[in-house]
């Protein structure tokens, strides 16, 4: 569903993405994880077409964001870490603009229904100003996912949502998934990645250092297998000495 | 304390001035510098330089002010008077001083008394007033005077305003807290108002001789009797504190100065201690208005003029969306809503309503031709300020959707698509506008005799149809600007200002008018040729309207050229300003 082949992007002298491959399919949840900075959000623009990569390809079912832009982006929705709304259009008119731009004809059911799932329907004529962070995140999700995307890109997703909306949130994904969409979360939550996540690709200066099961990273950082959380590989794969670094000391 | 507190301001200034400084060092913000300096300069700077040059105490206009004086006095305490009013009619909210939002996360909190608060606040306000009164100093010595009697006099004037905002907020939120509504208090105060204009023209009826229609008409006597009336009788009084305010500013000599600064810091005295000793609870409305605040400032710098406004509602779309179409047209239909929030559909009902009236009317009322000649003149002017302030104005369109830029590219739509969508809607309420401005002056026009009906007709057909194309390119120019030099627009969180900023607007609005130029020789010239060769044979009614056709194809033409170029502008604009993720 989601093809990356030698994926880089530089800023002038900087490279922000280095020769990153993989490949995700229906029904998969990839963490995409990593220290500040690692390239996740610049990745995950490039995955979305938002901006170009200086080197290789991004296929999205099938379709190459770049030379194929259009039927590439009919198949992905990008829910950013802070929702980007339009201030003077209200949660039903949101819906109703973004099912003219994805052709939706069926829109005001599933806008419906989306809305009730993430219990926004009393909002349907509010403004963003008029919603708190939560209920803009889930307006966000609602436009995102009117057009039934095929692949989903969430970039922290969980920010601003109370531990219902998290708990709504994680089974939301779960379902989609379930649904056959392949789905990307880039996240420093790594207890959320490590619950819902069935791959984990952990990048580190842009480069891609890890990318596999969490029992297949758990096996290559770890000295036995089993014996470490997935915060505990995260600290050992990143650190600057590479595997057998220790982490920073636990609260507890 | 006070001292902490002076030293954040000191600080906050200074590096404020630093890091503006040190921008310079970009080429952008350094040409901008130089062309703003140089357009405050030729605007404020040479009147003072060409006085002293010229072997001049700059003001020329002495005698003039000194013979007006007294008029003048009375007109700016006349002004004062009604902003006093009005600071008590308009304002409903409790006592809010704005504080930033860092201010009230670190001085709330801290073991700062309320009292030193107020002073810092005012303080603080005195920047802001400080500037205002060198702007106001350079723009009032190109009229005469000595400037430094006329910044202290501006001084005296703002600072007294401020604190007499600030008392009046404390004492509404008094009001409130003993149960008097803000309608009761408005009802209190315009009653009050109304009763003072009502004493002084009852006073005047009574006792001075009435203007009579002769003497309405001669600016002099007009002058003169209203003179009469503010110094004697009741306005005598009810305007002494307002001219006691006024008069420092308006001493002609240094004596004079002393003479009318005593007074006046009295006032400013008292205005002082009233403020310093309410004791009202500001705390909780301040930090509700320094975040309201902060999301306004965010807004204004995001280049969402409209998000800014403090009470944006929900409006209802202009049409019905359906879910299936072209995609522009779901731009169209967004950026009218966005619209919406000025150009209500009741706004155009009375628009229109107007513009018939003001036909039948000044046409077939019989009224004066001459006025009929000047409301066509305003038309036609109006006219023309729709094209060159209209795209300026209204900026729902890249403008104001570059902060979305990255959500704009995940939709699968080319980019011309996005970009025909973005500027439809400016386009459409400016040709609407225009249009009904051409009705009118067409429908005045018209009804004058010794005008050739059949060319004022061909001249409007043809301008109906090369307004929206028109609109369309100019359109174009500021939104491509935009995408190619975004940090130069005003869109982004760290938009510049300053003089720098001044410049680099001046520059743009330069190149804006070039390209518009480069882009209407064409049409023009198409115009031309065709008007020219159909004059000889249909004559000049009959030849603009097929040359006005001819021209329109050539401008929309182009705008279709345009339109594509804005689309791939937008394909490849970097949303990524900062690298990494």
């Amino acid at each position: 569903m989601v093809q990356v082949e030698d994926l880089t992007k530089l800023y002038g002298e900087f490279t922000a993405v280095s020769e990153l491959t993989f490949s995700l399919q229906p029904g998969e949840v990839l963490g995409l994880v990593g220290p500040n900075g690692a390239g996740k959000t610049t990745t995950l623009r490039c995955l979305a077409g938002i901006i170009p990569p200086t080197r290789g390809t991004v296929q999205v079912g099938g379709h190459d964001v770049v030379r194929n832009a259009i039927a590439a982006k009919k198949q992905l929705a990008f829910f950013t870490d802070e929702p980007r709304l339009f201030d003077y259009l209200t949660v039903w008119q949101h819906l109703n603009f973004i099912a003219r731009i994805y052709q939706v004809t069926d829109y005001e059911r599933i806008g419906r229904e989306l809305l009730t799932e993430l219990e926004i329907a009393d909002k349907r004529d509010a403004l963003p100003g008029e919603l708190s962070r939560g209920m803009k995140q889930k307006l966000a999700i609602a436009c995102g996912l009117l057009h039934s995307p095929r692949v989903i890109y969430f970039d922290e997703p969980l920010t601003g949502l109370d531990p219902l909306g998290i708990r709504r949130m994680k089974d939301s994904i779960l379902k989609r998934a379930r649904d056959g969409a392949a789905i990307i979360i880039s996240s420093h939550l790594l207890h959320l990645v490590e619950e819902i996540c069935s791959r984990i690709l952990i990048l580190k200066n842009g480069r891609k250092i890890a990318d596999g099961t969490l029992d297949e990273i758990t096996r290559k950082f770890s000295e036995q297998p089993g014996d470490a959380s997935l915060e505990e590989i995260f600290f050992r794969a990143t650190s600057e000495t590479g595997a057998g670094a220790s982490p920073p000391p636990s609260p507890h | 304390m006070v001292s902490a507190l002076l030293y954040l301001q000191y600080l906050t200034f200074r590096n404020r001035l630093v890091s503006r400084f040190k921008r310079l060092k970009q080429p952008k913000y350094l040409i901008g510098a130089i062309v703003g300096g140089l357009y405050f300069y030729w605007y404020f700077f040479r009147y003072l330089f060409q006085g002293y040059a010229n072997g001049r105490q700059p003001g020329a206009n002495v005698t003039f002010f000194s013979e007006h004086l007294l008029l003048f006095e009375l007109f700016g305490a006349l002004v004062l008077f009604v902003i006093v009013v009005l600071a008590w009619i308009i304002p409903h909210e409790r006592a809010a001083l704005t504080f930033s939002e860092a201010e009230v996360a670190f001085l709330f909190p801290a073991p700062v008394t309320r009292r030193t608060l107020i002073h810092f606040k005012l303080l603080r306000s005195q920047l802001r007033i400080l500037f205002s009164v060198l702007l106001l100093t350079l723009f009032s010595s190109r009229f005469g005077g000595n400037a430094w009697i006329h910044a202290l006099g501006w001084w005296l004037i703002l600072s007294t305003l401020n604190l007499h905002f600030l008392g009046s907020s404390f004492a509404r939120t008094l009001l409130l807290d003993h149960g008097i509504s803000n309608r009761l208090r408005r009802l209190l105060v315009l009653g009050l108002a109304v009763a003072m204009v009502a004493g002084v023209w009852i006073w005047a009826k009574r006792t001075m001789p009435g203007l009579n229609s002769a003497s309405i008409t001669n600016p002099g006597s007009a002058l003169d009797y209203l003179q009469r009336v503010l110094t004697a009788g009741p306005a005598l009084y009810l305007l002494f504190p307002f001219r006691l305010v006024v008069r420092p500013f308006l001493a002609p000599d240094a004596m004079a100065f002393l003479g009318a600064l005593i007074p006046a810091l009295l006032l400013f005295l008292l205005h002082y201690l009233w403020v310093i000793y309410s004791d009202v609870a500001f705390e909780e409305t301040s930090v509700e208005a320094s975040q309201k605040l902060a999301a306004r400032i965010a807004a204004v710098r995001a280049g969402n003029w409209q998000g800014a406004k403090k009470n944006q509602k929900a409006k209802r779309p202009w049409f019905k969306l359906a879910a299936s179409g072209p995609p522009a047209t779901a731009f169209l239909w967004k950026n009218l809503i966005g619209v919406g929030q000025i150009f209500s559909p009741r706004l155009w009902v009375a628009l229109i309503a107007i513009a018939v009236v003001v036909c039948v009317s000044l046409g077939h009322g019989g009224l004066n031709q001459n006025l009929s000649m000047v409301v066509g003149i305003v038309m036609a002017i109006a006219l023309s300020y729709s094209l060159l302030l209209g795209p300026q104005i209204l900026r729902l369109d890249f403008r104001h959707d570059l902060p979305l830029a990255d959500v704009l590219k995940t939709f699968p739509l080319r980019g011309w698509q996005i970009a025909l969508g973005e500027i439809l809607a400016p386009v459409a309420v400016l040709a609407v506008c225009q249009w009904l401005l051409l009705a009118i002056e067409a429908g005045l026009l018209l009804c004058l005799p010794g005008l050739q009906k059949t060319l004022l007709l061909a001249i409007a057909f043809g301008s109906v149809l090369m307004l929206p194309v028109l609109d369309v390119l100019l359109l174009l120019i500021p939104n491509a600007a935009v995408l190619l030099f975004p940090s130069w627009i005003q869109t982004g969180k760290d938009s510049p200002r300053g003089v720098e900023a001044t410049g680099q607007r001046l520059i743009f609005v330069s190149g804006q008018l070039l390209v518009l130029v480069l882009a209407l020789l064409p049409a023009a010239g198409v115009f031309a040729v065709i008007f020219f060769l159909l004059n000889f044979t249909v004559g000049p009614a009959a030849a603009i309207m097929p040359a006005s056709l001819a021209g329109a194809v050539v401008l929309a033409v182009e705008a279709g050229f345009g339109v594509m170029l804005l689309g791939k502008l937008f394909e490849r604009f970097n949303v990524s300003e900062e690298p990494g993720g």
